[in-house]
């Protein structure tokens, strides 16, 4: 017998909200968080509108110690792994540190804290650079923060893939629990892409809107206006473990992560194949992973790339699995209203789709004015709709036609 | 000021410690923590502070703030 994997802990850090109840009640409402860039001088870059984390010190439990060794992406996963342990009211010390992972993702590793010793190599010379720089940039650091921070020692992992990676690192951690390798994973992803360089890179690769006199109506997947998206900063971890540990210490479960698939489109260096076929089958093996038929699936959280191959391929895809109930599935992109976290999206729209779950109410999404041709889905718009979801479906694609998808159940 | 003071106001401020009051006397692994990243960022700032050339091997995370300030000390004499 399967082991069934749940989640037992929420952290989420984001535009939108940091905490899971003040995310919620701004996800719930259709509030839009994208802003203007004014940390640094954006005005030169053709997109320049984000969704931005302003406060974040307010919630910082580090020391100045460890702050000025870290780049923001891993100070936003500690202290998003906080909150999913006290959410999870686990004490990390009276656990056997040697079954605990890590399974977190990201895109692009840590921008500013490089950025800022790149200049000072050139300008000083090397005598000029911290010595933190080796550490503090390259993807693996959050896990490895996270690690020293709560003295963890178990089988961990960072995946980076794009902007799938988050979605991934859950699957991964659901795959490992089934194992029994570990008794719980801390599990998600974390990205800090709002920097000069970071945005300079966003922006080379054609795919984020210039919508920049309007930026909470910038980000519209699947409308006519579309132009792209745009990017958000932010972190969702969460408490994983098998259903049996959880019903044994008393844990509230939010969710079953109940299947998961993985695939590649092999046919662009960028886009996505507009067929969505690989994409359909990726959907193909989490639902079977779930052992449930298409039909059962109450919501779809869309990966809403919100460009036309993007787009195209999703709907294709979802008609491909779903048939002629792909009219009327509820379905959304919530991230329109804090921008797509990259790596981190993933994570975050599973997130919402939980809290969806326990609030019994479909998340809705923003800037849906006049659907593209064949966009004949069921979207829910500017507010969320009371209903109960049962069985959800979340996507999150990356560059050069990565594909994954997850099934959560209600617990 | 005493080389062994600026040593130490050095470290406490270089390393963000709320506690100025460590003890000069204790290997600085045991008595504030210092990892080998922290000591290489320690290693620097006295170099630039005292216009002295200070060897990897010379100064450690498992000497004490009274030892690096008499290495120091020898070196300027």
């Amino acid at each position: 017998m399967m082991k069934r994997i749940v989640v037992t802990g929420i952290g989420i850090v984001a535009p939108a909200g940091t905490g899971k109840r003040p995310f919620w009640a701004n996800i719930k409402n259709g509030r839009s968080f994208v802003r203007a860039i004014t940390r640094f001088d954006a005005s030169k870059y053709p997109s320049r509108i984000a969704g931005q984390i302003e406060d974040l010190d307010a919630y910082s439990h580090l020391s100045e110690r460890l702050l000025k060794k870290i780049d923001t992406f891993s100070h936003l996963a500690l202290i998003a792994s906080e909150q999913a342990l006290q959410d999870a009211k686990i004490d990390v010390q009276k656990e056997n540190p040697n079954n605990i992972g890590i399974f977190m993702g990201n895109a692009i590793g840590g921008w500013l804290y490089a950025e800022t010793e790149l200049r000072d190599l050139y300008m000083e010379g090397r005598e000029g650079v911290s010595p933190y720089m080796a550490s503090a940039w390259f993807p693996a650091a959050p896990q490895g923060q996270v690690s020293i921070y709560y003295g963890i020692k178990g089988f961990s992992k960072t995946v980076v893939s794009d902007r799938a990676s988050s979605l991934m690192a859950i699957g991964y951690a659901k795959k490992t629990l089934e194992k029994d390798r570990l008794d719980f994973i801390l599990a998600g992803g974390m990205e800090a892409p709002v920097t000069p360089y970071a945005l300079l890179c966003c922006n080379s690769y054609g795919a984020l809107s210039a919508n920049n006199a309007d930026p909470q109506a910038a980000y519209r997947p699947f409308d006519e206006k579309r132009d792209g998206f745009v990017i958000g900063e932010g972190a969702g971890i969460m408490i994983m473990e098998s259903e049996e540990r959880a019903r044994k210490r008393g844990a509230h479960i939010s969710a079953y992560v109940s299947g998961y698939g993985a695939t590649c489109d092999g046919v662009d260096r960028i886009k996505a194949d507009a067929s969505g076929r690989q994409l359909a089958r990726a959907i193909k093996i989490a639902l079977q992973g779930a052992g449930i038929k298409p039909r059962e699936i109450d919501y779809i959280c869309l990966d809403g790339a919100a460009t036309v191959d993007g787009d195209t391929s999703e709907i294709n895809a979802i008609k491909d699995v779903f048939a002629e109930k792909a009219a009327t599935i509820p379905v959304s992109a919530p991230k329109t209203m804090l921008g797509n976290l990259l790596g981190a999206s993933g994570a975050v729209d599973i997130i919402i789709t939980i809290l969806a779950m326990e609030n019994s109410m479909l998340p809705p999404m923003v800037n849906l004015k006049e659907p593209v041709k064949g966009a004949d889905l069921n979207f829910i718009r500017d507010k969320g709709v009371a209903r109960e979801i049962n069985n959800a479906l979340v996507i999150s694609r990356g560059r050069g036609g990565i594909n994954s998808a997850l099934i959560l159940k209600k617990a | 000021m005493e080389i062994e003071t600026q040593v130490k106001d050095m470290i406490v401020k270089l390393l963000g410690l709320r506690n100025a009051n460590i003890d000069t006397g204790a290997k600085l692994y045991e008595g504030i923590g210092v990892d080998s990243t922290e000591m290489v960022e320690i290693r620097i700032a006295l170099e630039k502070e005292f216009g002295v050339k200070l060897d990897e091997k010379e100064i450690s995370k498992f000497q004490s703030i009274k030892d690096i300030a008499a290495i120091i000390g020898s070196k300027k004499a």
